[in-house]
């Protein structure tokens, strides 16, 4: 992303919808989108894992990104998707409403996240993309998962590994 | 600059080469004078001084010089064999270990002065003629004539020196072989026939006396001699070569020509010797590239790859198992028609493919135990040595082979084993003396199959364990009190060794004993793959510890129960019974529930609440799965029981690492998930408490 001609520079991104909010996430970390399938549920996990399923022979686990946003959790329906993504090093399942498209972007139309948006909420936005009449947050996939988080998970297992 | 392939190769020969020399050198202890061993270790040390001096490693290079230069002294009988140059050649051993490490990037710059000139006070201190520092430069003909006993040996012309020379440089090793052929032998053609065939399956011959056709047509009289370029040892082509009936001896001897170094100062010299002969030197080229391909037959494969291979496979699996459920329901539907039974038909060939196919990735994956077991000849002596003790150090069944993984885990337990035998179990040599035995003590290290599972047995003639003894320390250590400890059989009592930080030796700890590997970790990490250890001890008669593992942990046996709507797995050797009770049957002490079973209290645990599942049912009649691990054991209740499964191990990956009370997931028939439960750590939860129970 460091390129000077920056106005016919585009970036393409899947878009989502999660609480009738619209998020984009960089097309290159999506592994792949699946439908809702019966999620396995880890006990003793932490909060916002929602549980694991079976990727063709792998298991991945899952989080709940309405949940791990504080939104809330949503409802699952006919649109529900699960989508794949490589996040530092690892793939892990995010449950969204649904998948809208894929859609370029001109990287010029994206802004900082604006001020307003601070604290927790703001670590896991990269910017967010103003399109005519449309506003997109996009994610920084590699911050969905946030330093406690990864701290509190690592406390757990070495819990576990004491115990 | 070289590149990474060719360090590895040089790596790979480097720490062949180790071994040789290490190997050799714990040979040469016994056998001082053994002159096959000798030239073994020269040559090994020869070879890795060329190809060190190529690389350009120049410390390596000097080294194995010395270390060349004292061998050479050594089978030319200038120099004799003492205890204190083995001890000095076990340092340089190890000196070049580090500089093996040095090289890989795995530890840090080595100094090799100290050792070289320990060396060389040995070279030069025994030697009758120090004023030679360097090799005495002879002719190659000259030097293999030396070595040479009775037999006059084919000579080695210029064709064959170079492609020796170039052999060398790839790795391959020239031997003179003769061949002596029974003399009442009917048809010696054949016989030479035979021989010729099965040297050209390891390797090249390049020259033979008299000539080929001659030999082939029996035309010889009782013995014919051949140059052979292989990659087998000295040892692998004698034993190839007695094996074909008819041949009453064979002398494998390895052709040495001096430095490799040598060539390539003078390659333009050589081109001009090719000129008689210029066609076959062509052919023995291009030869022996064809057998290096030939030779080189495996590949170096990077686990995960091997993994991921294991997972297509379990897919495989599933779909399989999905197949032949749609079949089940069309047969219930249709009855059983032609395209049911087509289905069926598939679903069994497919199940029989993924089965091999499991079987071979699984193989893929196992190495020998050599791997590890090489490494412990050399610890048993040097730990023999440190106190005092005789130990003849018996290793059998290095050729078994293990899941690499299974391999990373036992290495220390075995260790540990391996260390209390010598510390604890044998005697000094007087002890056993007076007992009527043997000065030496005898340990064995053995490998072998037993159906599916491998067994490793680490067995001593030492003095055995004493069960009262260790009743005493029990009971001292606090462990039992003496009345449980005077009822405990003695098998009982022996296993209390197994007991976390249980140690019968307190009032003279060796620098050996408290690494900090009880019997109970030992227990602790086999127990961890699925295997189990035994002890049988007689006293004065010596103890033999034995490990049963599974042939890989990729798969395993699981009891399948479900809990709500979830399905769990339980390993299927830590469950040792299934029962059924009512509420009545649950007593309890302070606020926790227990249940008697046969006379035992065992600590009871829900699931469903541990596991905080919402769904779980809970009825006055439950299903109780017992589980044990070590000497505790815990009973759990269950929602209902599937049965038995083989499943095969996922990690839950490193996002959700370890997840407390789960060791992994598995994939079911229908694609969904089932948690591993990890028993040991339920066990070591809940059975905390049973001690209190028993004591109480």
């Amino acid at each position: 992303m460091t390129n000077f001609n920056q106005s016919n520079q585009e970036e393409q991104i899947v878009v989502f919808q999660l609480m009738e909010q619209v998020y984009g996430v960089d097309i290159n970390s999506v592994y792949e989108i699946i439908r809702m399938e019966s999620i396995t549920k880890i006990p003793r996990a932490p909060q916002f894992v929602e549980g694991v399923i079976n990727l063709r022979g792998r298991i991945i686990p899952v989080i709940d990104l309405g949940n791990r946003f504080g939104l809330g959790q949503n409802e699952r329906t006919q649109n529900s998707r699960i989508i794949i993504v490589e996040v530092s090093g690892q793939t892990i399942g995010i449950i969204v409403d649904s998948v809208q498209e894929v859609l370029r972007i001109p990287v010029n139309s994206i802004e900082p996240p604006p001020p307003v948006v601070n604290g927790i909420d703001a670590a896991y936005i990269r910017g967010i993309a103003i399109l005519e009449e449309r506003l997109i947050i996009l994610l920084d996939q590699n911050r969905i998962l946030l330093d406690e988080e990864k701290d509190q998970l690592l406390q757990a297992n070495m819990g576990a590994a004491q115990a | 600059m070289f590149s990474d392939l060719e360090i590895g190769v040089f790596i790979d020969e480097l720490e062949e080469k180790i071994q040789v020399i290490n190997d050799g050198l714990l040979a040469l202890e016994r056998d001082e004078s053994n002159p096959d061993i000798i030239q073994e270790i020269f040559r090994a040390a020869h070879t890795v001084k060329g190809s060190s001096g190529i690389m350009g490693y120049q410390n390596m290079a000097s080294l194995t010089h010395e270390m060349e230069n004292l061998f050479d002294k050594i089978r030319h009988g200038e120099i004799h064999v003492t205890s204190e140059m083995i001890n000095v050649l076990f340092e340089a051993l190890d000196t070049l270990k580090a500089l093996k490490e040095e090289v890989t990037g795995e530890g840090p710059a080595v100094d090799t002065s100290v050792v070289v000139e320990k060396i060389k006070a040995f070279v030069t201190g025994g030697d009758a003629a120090p004023e030679i520092p360097e090799p005495p430069k002879e002719n190659p003909v000259a030097s293999v004539k030396a070595a040479a006993t009775v037999r006059q040996w084919l000579e080695i012309g210029d064709v064959e020196e170079n492609v020796i020379r170039e052999a060398e440089l790839r790795g391959f090793q020239c031997y003179r072989i003769a061949i002596d052929i029974d003399r009442d032998c009917q048809m010696k053609n054949v016989r030479a026939f035979l021989v010729f065939e099965t040297l050209q399956q390891v390797g090249e011959i390049i020259k033979s006396e008299p000539s080929a056709e001659d030999i082939q047509e029996g035309k010889y009289d009782i013995s014919f001699q051949v140059l052979l370029i292989t990659k087998e040892d000295q040892d692998q082509i004698k034993n190839l070569m007695v094996t074909i009936s008819e041949v009453t001896e064979a002398e494998v001897q390895p052709v040495l020509l001096n430095s490799i170094e040598a060539v390539i100062e003078q390659p333009k010299a050589q081109t001009t010797t090719t000129i008689n002969r210029p066609v076959e030197q062509e052919n023995n080229a291009v030869k022996l590239e064809t057998t290096e391909r030939k030779t080189v037959k495996t590949v170096r494969v990077d686990v995960t790859k091997l993994d991921n291979l294991m997972n297509l496979v379990g897919e495989l699996v599933i779909d399989r198992t999905r197949l032949n459920r749609f079949a089940e329901i069309f047969e219930s539907r249709f009855g059983s028609d032609e395209m049911v039974e087509a289905i069926n038909e598939i679903s069994n060939h497919l199940g029989q493919v993924t089965g091999d196919l499991q079987e071979q990735i699984m193989k893929a994956r196992m190495l020998p135990v050599a791997q590890l077991f090489n490494r412990f000849p050399r610890m048993v002596r040097d730990t023999a040595q440190k106190l005092g003790k005789e130990i003849d150090f018996v290793v059998e069944g290095k050729e078994t082979e293990l899941d690499r993984n299974v391999i990373e885990v036992i290495g220390d337990p075995i260790i540990h084993l391996i260390r209390n035998s010598i510390d604890h179990g044998i005697e000094l040599p007087a002890e056993r003396q007076a007992a009527g035995k043997n000065r030496v003590g005898t340990l064995l290290l053995k490998a072998s199959y037993a159906e599916s599972h491998i067994v490793i047995t680490v067995k001593d003639d030492g003095r055995g364990m004493d069960a009262n003894k260790i009743r005493n320390k029990a009971v001292e250590m606090g462990f039992v009190d003496r009345e449980t400890a005077d009822r405990m059989s003695d098998r009982d009592a022996l296993q209390l060794i197994f007991k976390a930080g249980f140690s019968t030796k307190n009032n003279e700890v060796s620098d050996l004993s408290g690494r900090g590997v009880g019997m109970d970790v030992v227990n602790t990490a086999i127990e961890q793959i699925n295997g189990t250890v035994e002890l049988d001890t007689k006293l004065g008669a010596g103890t033999t510890i034995t490990i049963r593992l599974p042939l890989t942990l990729a798969i395993i046996r699981a009891l399948m129960v479900t809990l709500g709507n979830q399905v769990y797995a339980f390993p299927l050797t830590n469950v040792s019974e299934t029962i059924r009770i009512t509420d009545q049957e649950i007593r309890r002490i302070g606020n926790n529930e227990v249940i008697v079973v046969r006379d035992k209290i065992l600590p009871l645990a829900r699931m469903g609440r541990l596991f905080n599942c919402a769904e779980c049912e809970e009825s006055s009649k439950m299903y109780v799965v017992i589980l044990g691990s070590g000497d505790k054991k815990i009973a759990v209740v269950v929602d209902k029981l599937l049965g038995e499964q083989e499943i095969v191990i996922k990690s839950l990956g490193d996002y959700l690492g370890q997840v407390q009370g789960l060791s992994g997931a598995c994939i079911l028939g229908d694609g969904k998930v089932a948690l591993i439960v990890d028993v040991r750590g339920l066990v070591k939860d809940l059975g905390a408490e049973e001690v209190a129970y028993a004591a109480g």
